[in-house]
């Protein structure tokens, strides 16, 4: 999924209108971060559907309290806090039954291979995901918001509300975890041969 | 394992491309004479390589037409649900004080008050009771919020 755009295209005076109730500028400001907000909880709950519900949720609790908004910050870092509680309640009710869909993830195009290849890379993208899912929420977060938003460490520091050092320290365990969660795969052993 | 305290810093900015071109060639330098950060990046490397094969699938141009209108459509379901529980809460309240004024004879207004008021309480004891139980088994207590 490309990256949107970053949060702060969104002008000043629509997020102050939006606080004001005006029901267009709330429009704009799901139009121009919903992409962004159902990639975040993708990233979390593991498939599209829980992930748009959650996700659309989120939007109707925000809308909810909007008030207590602060129209001159970005609005996105505000908006992930709510989403991120919305995701892991979510992942907390059905704590029994993880449901991760294959379906969401693909391999990044590689017009350099064939179709077997092709065909390998598939099965490692989703070896990756199950593993991704293998992890704590925490430490997939940033994975996530490093790995497949593409954020540098100033942009997940200020969407966490994290100095940029701890950045780096999360995303140490964090793939540290990852890396523990591949190996426990049988098939990891075959791609740490053909990975360049 | 990790033996090497620069790593867990460093080595994540290195392989991010987060470091400046003095910051970089000081960190080679390190690793020249450092065989665990050595060991840790060519790990790190390769499991960034493969993290980076794979990408979100953008779902199609319909699903997020359908989007914003079930964004709004949850909002103004949201707004009616609020105004109806405000207008049974309301109910509720005027048909407490009528039982309370009147609770020397039963009518069938009073019944139906008092089976309202024991079936809401039964489920509030009901959902309260499954937040406790659901709260001893949840595996993700410890993740801060």
């Amino acid at each position: 999924m490309r990256r949107p755009s970053p949060e702060d295209e969104i002008p000043k005076d629509v997020l102050a209108a939006w606080v004001g109730g005006s029901e267009p500028a709330f429009a704009l400001i799901v139009k121009a971060t919903m992409r962004r907000a159902y990639a975040v909880a993708l990233g979390f709950l593991g498939n599209a559907e829980d992930a748009r519900d959650v996700s659309q949720e989120a939007y109707v609790a925000a809308h909810a309290a909007r008030k207590r908004f602060d129209a001159e910050r970005p609005f996105f870092p505000w908006f992930y806090r709510i989403l991120r509680n919305r995701c892991l309640n979510a992942l907390e009710s059905r704590a029994r039954r993880p449901e991760v869909s294959l379906d969401v993830v693909a391999e990044r195009n590689d017009p350099g291979c064939g179709p077997e290849r092709s065909h390998e890379r598939r099965e490692t993208a989703a070896l990756v995901w199950k593993a991704l899912f293998a992890i704590a929420p925490e430490h997939r977060e940033i994975v996530v918001l490093r790995t497949f938003q593409e954020l540098s460490y100033r942009e997940i520091a200020r969407t966490l509300d994290i100095p940029e050092g701890t950045v780096m320290s999360r995303l140490f365990y964090a793939r540290q975890a990852l890396r523990g969660a591949l190996e426990g795969l049988p098939e990891f052993d075959d791609l740490k041969e053909e990975t360049p | 394992m990790t033996d090497c305290p620069r790593f867990e810093g460093e080595g994540m900015k290195y392989i991010d491309g987060e470091m400046s071109a003095v910051e970089r060639a000081e960190f080679e330098r390190h690793c020249a004479g450092c065989a665990s950060c050595r060991r840790e990046l060519d790990s790190f490397t390769r499991l960034d390589a493969l993290a980076g094969r794979v990408k979100m699938v953008d779902p199609t141009d319909a699903f997020w037409e359908r989007y914003w209108r079930s964004v709004y459509r949850r909002v103004e379901r949201k707004t009616a649900w609020v105004l109806m529980l405000a207008g049974a809460l309301m109910i509720a309240v005027y048909a407490l004080r009528q039982l309370f004024e009147s609770f020397h004879r039963v009518t069938f207004e009073t019944i139906a008050v008092l089976l309202f008021a024991a079936g809401f309480v039964l489920l509030l004891v009901s959902l309260i009771r499954e937040r406790c139980h659901q709260y001893k088994n949840d595996p993700y207590k410890d993740v801060k919020r």
